[in-house]
């Protein structure tokens, strides 16, 4: 830098230039201060009370010392349902809208719908489950029910962020593919997907740890309730999740520990969607590792 | 962004080799090609397939409130009284209006500024500890986020303003804030690695700072997928309930003031929805208030892309 | 569509009948087997809850699933038939105010409900007449020094309407007047956590609550000088208290039958609903 005349011009910008960065900084260390103090709030009530006792037992409505069990289990479950039919259908309703869709003002409106989607309430969807599973086919409040309606809640999402991912790989590439006679979806699958495939799964988990928090929908459509047994892999029983017991013992519950079971409750749900990220994330570390990034 | 593109020479020399020596494989190609194009079809039509059906269902209802509720008194009157008979709407219109603006001012420029910072500036061991510590607030169910809001912030505006109550636009728009700025901050991250290194190499070959690049090159070319991520974000504030009904007041009131007690649409909708009945008057307009939220963010959608269009166009 | 839906149901039910096979071998203790569905009040859900629990450890082939959100979807979600039991703040089998009777429905009463003025510990009044509360909650009067405490405004937290807390408490406490809102120092909200934490954390609140939830965060005021216990409510002397009600479908049939029965039992009642701090129904006369 030194053997370069320094102008007034690039002095100034110099200047500015070290002055924004320090102001990111800052920014960053106020927005991670107020994230610590969120997670430490959070976590500081919860955590040093936690036992693997909490983690199996049954629920309680009247004796002190209820656990979470059934609930945690139904959590992975519904989870796992809503994925296993969201994340299929997201990413190709995505893959096409970025690859095979002409680009009109059709499909314009229809990427205006599909985002537009994600500002109705979850209630609504909520109510669309129930009048889905309860009403049409009559079979009440379920695990079935509670899964599909949360995989409707999340598709949209799901469908905008694979798009966008689609579409920020770069064209030479791509085009590099065809020019060796590739087909489209072969094309897609070796060269479009695992450049997108950090964006897709930012995607992902942020859309299942959307569904792990989510309640007002599971409420609607599969309940308050659980079966009571702890490992009921039952489509037909009720399900109610970790973060509708939290919402319940929050709200409604009479036990006398039932702060202490929210705040609890709380905890867990954050540590397991840590887990669930980690577990998104490991493989596509350790992928770049192998590939010496 | 190497890795793949090596995969792709690997592959591609292995296929060279073979090609002549395989068509049957050429023929597989071609079969999961189109077995693929129907599959992709058959997603897009699944997609549409949900998104007539919430429509349908939010908008059969709404439709009944017309024979019963004049559309001039719904979108222009103040008056929310349902039980003497009163649907006037426009002041939830007007809040969830003015409380998503208010979001958003807070949350986009903190959101992309954070998400700047990850991508271009800091330093590896950071941007690898940052990025799930956020995508950890995605996790935190709203209901934790609204009791914070009543327990901490609230006292805290409280004390601040001199209000007796402290709830409003105001609380809600913090909360909000910092719900979705994981939704906003990772999704305009990926978009900012997502740019090619040649136009930062070529800008910095030229001689700019750091932040002429941000500013004039990243931030351009990364332009579409921050604005989704802005409207992702957005739509969330829209359509977030459990945490605002927390701290916003819920009383059908126009917000004048930051610390007014109001409610918008989405917060009206889940306190009231589930105490009506089902074939009144009430119910309809509350699914009406549901459809119009989807037109609200439509709308909204519509004019953030073509702002979009404009900046991108004058860059 | 018809087909479809045919089609769909004969799947499910196949899916359910092996599902249920293989939960059926687990115990033939009882040969009552039925599916119940419980909705409505988030109030009774405590008590649907544990009653369920306890049913269920009695006839283990009974599956009983529980949901709230309100207590009118409970007679609602019976009159739609997905629901068996609709758990109900008040007689939904006749008009009360805001909302008409339900024909057909019958109403089995489940339990008694106590609720409570509460107040926000820095307010230093103890007593409200039913003249006062109307006042505070219609808005007339609107600081705490009218009602003989310190000169502070009158924070109001009320529940949504609908709500059967603000249902029964609107027609005992404000003997039917209203409740109405204000420019600002007024909050509605969603449960009755909510308004307990709200009522707690916000200086000068006052709200109202199920007795059962009282707790040491917020004061319980007396009522026209009768004070908020369950003695009170049983000797006849403090008024604010309802009936909670299991709204069915005509007379409750089978495994419903049996679950109300159950609940309204004297082992229930004396038992379980006592230690959840309801009142039962045989102690009102």
């Amino acid at each position: 830098m030194t053997s370069f005349t320094r102008t007034r011009h690039t002095a100034r910008a110099q200047r500015r230039d070290k002055l924004a960065t320090y102001g990111f900084y800052t920014l960053g260390g106020l927005i991670l201060l107020l994230i610590f103090w969120l997670l430490i709030s959070i976590m500081s009530k919860g955590l040093p009370s936690l036992s693997l006792d909490f983690l199996i037992k049954q629920p309680e409505e009247m004796d002190v010392g209820g656990g979470i069990g059934p609930v945690l289990f139904n959590s992975f479950y519904i989870l796992f349902i809503s994925l296993i039919i969201s994340v299929p259908i997201g990413l190709g309703a995505g893959i096409y809208m970025a690859e095979y869709a002409p680009d009109n003002k059709f499909t314009g409106g229809l990427r205006i719908c599909v985002e537009a989607l994600s500002s109705v309430p979850s209630i609504v969807f909520g109510m669309l489950g129930l009048a889905i599973f309860a009403e049409y086919f009559g079979i009440g409040l379920t695990i079935l029910g509670g899964g599909v309606s949360l995989a409707l809640l999340n598709l949209p999402m799901l469908a905008r962020v694979t798009e966008e991912a689609v579409r920020a790989v770069p064209g030479d590439i791509r085009e590099a593919g065809y020019a060796l006679g590739m087909t489209k979806y072969h094309v897609i699958r070796t060269v479009v997907l695992p450049v997108a495939l950090r964006s897709i799964v930012t995607g992902i988990c942020l859309v299942a740890g959307r569904a792990f928090g989510e309640s007002a929908v599971i409420i609607l459509t599969a309940g308050l309730s659980t079966s009571g047994e702890m490992w009921d892999f039952n489509l037909f029983s009720p399900g109610e999740t970790l973060a509708v017991h939290l919402w319940y013992v929050q709200s409604e519950a009479i036990v006398e520990d039932a702060r202490q079971i929210a705040d609890r409750s709380a905890a867990v749900l954050v540590i397991v969607v840590l887990l669930i990220n980690l577990a998104f994330r490991f493989p596509l570390w350790l992928n770049n590792r192998r590939q010496g990034r | 962004m190497g890795a793949p593109v090596h995969n792709l020479e690997s592959r591609l020399k292995q296929s060279s080799v073979k090609v002549s020596a395989n068509a049957k494989r050429h023929g597989r190609h071609l079969l999961s090609n189109s077995i693929f194009r129907y599959y992709f079809l058959f997603s897009i039509l699944a997609l549409c397939f949900v998104l007539g059906m919430v429509i349908l269902f939010i908008g059969k209802t709404a439709m009944l409130m017309f024979g019963q509720v004049s559309l001039a008194d719904f979108f222009f009157s103040f008056n929310w009284s349902p039980e003497e008979d009163a649907f006037g709407a426009a002041a939830f219109i007007v809040n969830t209006l003015s409380l998503t603006a208010l979001t958003m001012v807070i949350a986009v420029p903190v959101s992309v500024g954070m998400a700047v910072l990850i991508a271009e500036i800091a330093p590896n061991w950071l941007k690898t500890f940052i990025r799930p510590v956020l995508d950890l607030l995605v996790g935190i169910p709203s209901i934790v986020y609204g009791y914070l809001g009543l327990t901490v912030l609230l006292p805290f505006l409280r004390d601040v303003s001199g209000q007796g109550l402290g709830d409003g636009i105001l609380a809600a728009a913090l909360v909000l804030s910092l719900m979705v700025l994981p939704t906003i901050c990772r999704i305009s991250d990926d978009a900012i690695v997502a740019v090619p290194r040649k136009y930062r190499d070529a800008a910095y070959a030229l001689g700019s700072t750091r932040l002429q690049v941000i500013m004039r090159v990243v931030l351009p070319a990364a332009g579409r997928g921050i604005i989704s991520a802005v409207i992702l974000g957005m739509t969330r504030a829209v359509g977030e309930t459990m945490a605002v009904v927390m701290v916003i007041g819920n009383t059908a009131q126009l917000a004048k003031t930051l610390f007014t007690p109001s409610s918008v649409l989405t917060s009206n909708i889940v306190m009231q929805i589930s105490n009506v009945e089902f074939d009144s008057t009430w119910n309809y307009a509350l699914h009406m208030m549901a459809f119009l939220l989807l037109v609200i963010s439509f709308v909204l959608i519509l004019i953030i892309r073509i702002l979009g269009r404009k900046r991108r166009d004058a860059a | 569509m018809k087909v479809f839906k045919k089609f769909t149901v004969t799947a499910l039910t196949a899916v359910l009948a092996v599902t249920t096979a293989f939960a059926g071998i687990a115990s033939a203790a009882s040969n009552l087997s039925g599916k119940i569905t419980v909705n409505g009040s988030t109030a009774l859900l405590p008590l649907t809850l544990q009653a369920a629990k306890e049913f269920q450890k009695l006839h283990p082939k009974v599956k009983i699933a529980a949901s709230g959100k309100g207590s009118v979807t409970g007679p609602q979600a019976v009159k739609k038939g997905i629901a068996d039991i609709g758990a109900c703040d008040w007689d939904a089998s006749i008009d009360v105010p805001g909302f008409k009777a339900f024909d057909g429905q019958v109403a089995n009463k489940v339990a008694v409900i106590p609720f409570a003025t509460i107040v926000n510990k820095n307010v230093g009044v103890d007593n409200l007449t039913t003249d006062q509360l109307k006042g505070i909650f219609s808005g007339k009067i609107t600081n705490w020094k009218e009602v003989g405490g310190s000169d502070a405004d009158i924070v109001v937290i009320t529940r949504a309407f609908g709500s059967g807390t603000r249902v029964n408490y609107q027609a005992k406490a404000l003997a039917g007047g209203d409740i109405v809102k204000k420019e600002k120092n007024y909050k509605e909200t969603g449960s009755s956590g909510d308004m307990k934490t709200a009522v707690a954390t916000t200086p000068n609140a006052i709200g109202y609550i199920d007795l059962v939830y009282v707790s040491g965060d917020v004061k319980a005021v007396k009522f026209n000088g009768v004070e908020a216990t369950t003695d009170n409510v049983i000797n006849g002397s403090y008024k604010i208290w309802a009936y909670g009600y299991f709204m069915t479908k005509g007379q409750p049939t089978g495994a419903t039958k049996e679950f109300i029965d159950y609940v309204q039992s004297k082992k229930f009642q004396q038992g379980s609903l006592k230690k959840l701090k309801f009142i039962p129904i045989a102690s009102m006369k």
